[in-house]
């Protein structure tokens, strides 16, 4: 009965006791410009006893803990806040939060840099936008030209960014080199880039001042990363008015295998729609590509393998000749891209991958043969980690070579080989900090080995960021760039230099709810550029690393999805004053690839009622540089300007079948691409010419596409 | 003896009223919900889960209230914040509940928020993904009402965002109406809602 007794009033001590000991806790949480925040979580750690602060950023609760507790106090955006002392001293708190470093709201690192994706928080281009830019028509390169920062050279195809060569562009897969990224195409005709848009979910496009992670690249370099893992097992056809394709994809525990394959045949197009061009074999092309994926517990193992095989025969007209010069082509590629990111212990984390390239090129012109063997590949490792949410770390190492054969003969059996065999070993390292939300630094460095030149090359990057306001902010970047003279001049001169770039960046950007603004002013320095002194680059050519040059500008960029309803436009301008002594030329010029202005507006529509997007681009560049050897002064004239309008239209069908036309240049204007002069003057002493134009004014492409899944559901919109 | 038992009933209640600390916040957290201040909810919920370290329910609240005031959200920021607050929170809960139907409709609904948001950017690269939530939910738990009401939502969006029939995915909503009234789960505070959303989209469908 005692016990019973003494038990009862334990219990009952306690119970009273407990309530008696009620404690108020109460104060004030601000940032540190003593703002309140309204809504932190403030609470005892472990027990039910907290409360939210209000308005005015106070909060008070009472709690029945006793003795040393843990406050904890979290919001949305700042790092959360604790704090251990006896509850009755928790009065009149002054908590002060601070901000999170947050990828989110916080300051990029953008100078120069076009991301687009659905992790970037800038996205100047969303993935769809590749497949449905008018004039694109599903080339990723095609719809980067409506970035600014790029000159369109429609004779050509390829990038050629900020006074830059095609050649000073390099694209990666997975941080992997691609060392043919586009399809071979007759001259005049635009080239497309080799790999289809839909493989890909991520696209980063720097127009300079980029990472020491990538190198070998003067101008700018195009990242691509591929899909981790794909949603469901699909099959995909597509019947095109220029050939097929199918496609599959398989998903089996933790691996998955996507194959694709496709066939192009221009005969029947050019039967209904005739070129300028005679063809002895119109383009035929074939190619076949599959991904494979495994999931580890904590990495990813990735393997892309690609083979495509072309081949025409094509008569062009050449002023130098009185009949159509006959070019014989036939190339093949084999991609492969092995890739592995994974976990390490400590944070770290792995990335290593290799490439792989085989290209052959047969070529018979007129009656010379050429034949064109290029073997190259690519080892990259590099390590991460994330030491704090301040301070980040990427170094890595990495290795490329190429061998490459040219075998000359011609119709009097003279053969004349050409080797070439570089390696080039690479280190790199990278910090950022984040000071604050507002302030980050990049900062690397980047050194290299150039076995032909046998020098040692550093390349120092960094660049600033600096978050001027809400929706605001300006960043400056700055960068040493190297790149190995071409395969075309080094097969004759192999101890020629790298060539050099110094970028100088500097950047505004404004984004707002749906609204884009960008503002980019340059300056680019060029050194130790390949000249030669003959009409073209011949064995017998003096090379040398004299040449130099410059490139200043202004790009800007406008998107707007916002003001008017299911409209999304955007507006891209470039301003490009360059000039360049380099090849053979006689003096710092204007180059034939530059345009001092370069405009693009793309509009997009999408109608519900109709099932249908609409888009339309139209592109503008300015009269590109010429040389008429008939007057003195070099390189002195201009083309007249080049205008292009593309349209699309993609019709739903229904959820699995897609309609897709598209017309460029549906008013058939007639652009001029540049002349060509004669090598020797005629009788009368004058250099005769030839206009050259776009092989095509216009190019109608219709294509059908059907999606097979299971959930009935998905459709190739990425494909196209 | 009468004495020990009263006191073995005080100790049980006692014991009874410690654990009720959990329903009382709880009730607390919904009431609080109810009156519209989901920020406090929110808040709510979250202490709840950091004292109930093993109880998925309190974070599948979290999760559920930043994901359904997220709908609507204007401002990409404070739209990422509240999805990211409960991605975060539903990847905590599925450490403790793997294989949970319930989280994987929420997690569903995170995505349909996203592609709400933005249909452009989204909806390609989350659509086929959610749709493979659903998948895994219905195989995992074929008679969940919810499991069944949330695909069906979806489906007849995806529907009509091509123009498509909507009318076959209104079975699937008979059925999840009809399943709200045999589904059973004993746990406390276990989700329950929307048979009335349910029941109002089934009605569209009969118009």
């Amino acid at each position: 009965m005692r016990t019973v007794i003494t038990l009862s009033i334990l219990l009952i001590t306690l119970i009273v006791g407990t309530l008696n000991a009620q404690t108020t806790i109460n104060g004030t949480v601000t940032d540190h410009k003593n703002i309140p925040i309204p809504g932190a979580n403030v609470y005892l750690e472990g027990t039910y006893d907290g409360a939210t602060s209000t308005n005015d950023g106070t909060f008070s609760f009472t709690t029945t803990e006793t003795g040393v507790q843990k406050l904890v106090i979290s919001f949305m955006a700042f790092e959360t806040f604790e704090i251990s002392k006896e509850v009755t001293e928790m009065k009149d708190l002054k908590i002060v939060l601070k901000e999170e470093i947050n990828t989110l709201t916080g300051v990029t690192l953008t100078a120069g840099t076009f991301e687009a994706g659905d992790n970037a928080k800038v996205t100047a281009l969303k993935p769809l936008d590749i497949v449905t830019t008018a004039g694109a028509v599903g080339d990723v390169v095609g719809a980067l030209q409506t970035l600014p920062g790029t000159t369109t050279v429609s004779e050509d195809g390829r990038l050629f960014v900020r006074g830059g060569e095609a050649e000073e562009t390099q694209i990666f897969i997975d941080g992997i080199r691609v060392f043919t990224p586009y399809n071979v195409a007759p001259n005049n005709s635009p080239t497309r880039g080799r790999y289809s848009p839909f493989l890909f979910n991520g696209t980063t496009f720097s127009t300079g001042g980029y990472s020491a992670e990538y190198g070998e690249a003067l101008s700018s370099v195009l990242l691509l990363s591929t899909i981790n893992e794909p949603d469901q097992e699909k099959t995909d056809l597509s019947i095109m008015s220029i050939g097929g394709g199918i496609g599959n994809t398989q998903i089996f525990g933790k691996n998955s295998i996507s194959v694709n394959a496709s066939y192009m045949n221009l005969q029947p197009y050019l039967e209904l729609f005739p070129d300028r061009n005679e063809w002895e074999k119109p383009y035929v092309g074939a190619s076949g590509e599959a991904v494979y994926r495994h999931k580890f517990d904590d990495g990813l193992l990735k393997f892309y393998t690609a083979f495509e095989y072309t081949n025409f025969v094509v008569k062009q007209r050449n002023i130098n000749y009185d009949d159509r010069v006959r070019y014989d082509l036939t190339n093949r590629n084999l991609y492969n891209n092995l890739s592995y990111k994974g976990a390490l212990k400590n944070d770290w984390i792995l990335s290593a991958g290799a490439s792989l390239s085989f290209t052959k090129n047969d070529f018979n012109i007129i009656t010379d043969e050429i034949d064109q063997n290029d073997v190259s590949y690519h080892v990259k490792a590099s390590l991460k980690k994330k030491f704090s949410k301040h301070v980040r770390l990427n170094t890595g190492a990495e290795f490329f070579s190429t061998s490459y054969t040219q075998d000359f003969k011609d119709v009097s059996n003279f053969t004349f080989t050409n080797k070439v065999q570089r390696e080039l070993p690479a280190v790199y390292t990278e910090t950022d900090i984040y000071f604050t939300n507002n302030l980050a630094l990049k900062t690397g460095l980047r050194g290299s080995y150039d076995s032909g030149s046998d020098e040692v090359l550093i390349s120092p990057r960094t660049s600033l960021a600096y978050k001027s306001g809400k929706n605001s902010q300006v960043s400056l970047a700055y960068g040493d760039f190297y790149q190995t003279a071409a395969t075309n001049y080094v097969q004759y001169a192999q101890t020629l230099k790298p060539q050099r770039a110094q970028h100088y960046i500097a950047n505004y950007q404004y984004t707002n709810n749906g609204q884009i603004f960008r503002a980019e002013a340059y300056y680019k320095d060029y050194a130790d550029l390949i000249k030669y002194n003959t009409l073209r680059p011949e064995y017998n050519s003096v090379y040398n690393n004299n040449g130099k040059g410059y490139a200043s500008g202004l790009d800007i960029f406008w998107r707007d999805e916002k003001s008017f309803k299911n409209v999304d436009y955007w507006v891209s301008y470039s301003y490009l004053d360059t000039k360049r002594d380099f090849r053979n030329y006689e003096a710092e010029v204007m180059p034939n690839f530059a345009a001092k202005h370069n405009l693009s507006v793309v509009g997009k529509y999408w109608n519900g009622d109709l099932k249908s997007q609409f888009g339309i681009t139209y592109s503008f560049t300015s009269g590109r540089p010429y040389d008429n050897p008939n007057t003195d002064s070099f390189m002195a004239e201009k083309t007249k300007s080049y205008h292009n309008v593309g349209l699309n239209w993609a019709y739903l069908i229904d959820q699995q079948k897609i309609l897709f036309v598209s017309v460029t240049n549906p008013l058939g204007i007639k652009n001029v691409s540049g002349y060509q002069y004669a090598d020797t003057p005629n009788m009368n002493g004058v250099y005769d010419r030839m206009t050259v134009r776009p092989n095509a004014d216009s190019f109608i492409f219709v294509g059908f596409f059907w999606t097979f899944s299971d959930d009935k559901k998905s459709n190739q919109l990425d494909n196209l | 003896m009468k004495q020990v038992t009263t006191l073995l009933i005080l100790f049980i209640t006692l014991t009874g009223f410690s654990q009720t600390a959990y329903e009382k916040g709880m009730n607390k957290a919904f009431a609080t919900w109810g009156e519209g201040n989901s920020v406090e909810a929110s808040n709510l919920f979250e202490r709840i889960s950091k004292a109930e370290k093993d109880n998925w329910i309190p974070l599948y609240y979290v999760a559920q209230v930043n994901i359904l005031h997220s709908f609507g959200e204007k401002d990409k920021t404070q739209l990422q914040l509240k999805l990211d607050k409960a991605k975060e929170a539903l990847e905590k809960a599925k450490e403790l509940s793997p294989d949970n139907a319930e989280l994987l409709v929420l997690e569903a609904l995170h995505n349909t928020a996203w592609i709400a948001f933005d249909g452009a950017t989204y909806g390609m690269t989350l659509g086929g993904p959610t749709t493979e939530i659903y998948n895994k939910a219905v195989a995992l738990a074929p008679d969940n009402p919810r499991v069944v009401y949330c695909f069906a939502e979806w489906n007849m969006g995806m529907a009509s965002y091509f123009g498509k029939d909507t009318t076959p995915y209104c079975n699937d909503m008979k059925k999840a109406i009809e399943l709200f009234s045999t589904f059973k789960n004993e746990t406390l505070f276990y989700p329950s809602w929307g048979l009335d959303r349910a029941e109002q989209l089934y009605k569209n469908c009969n118009q």
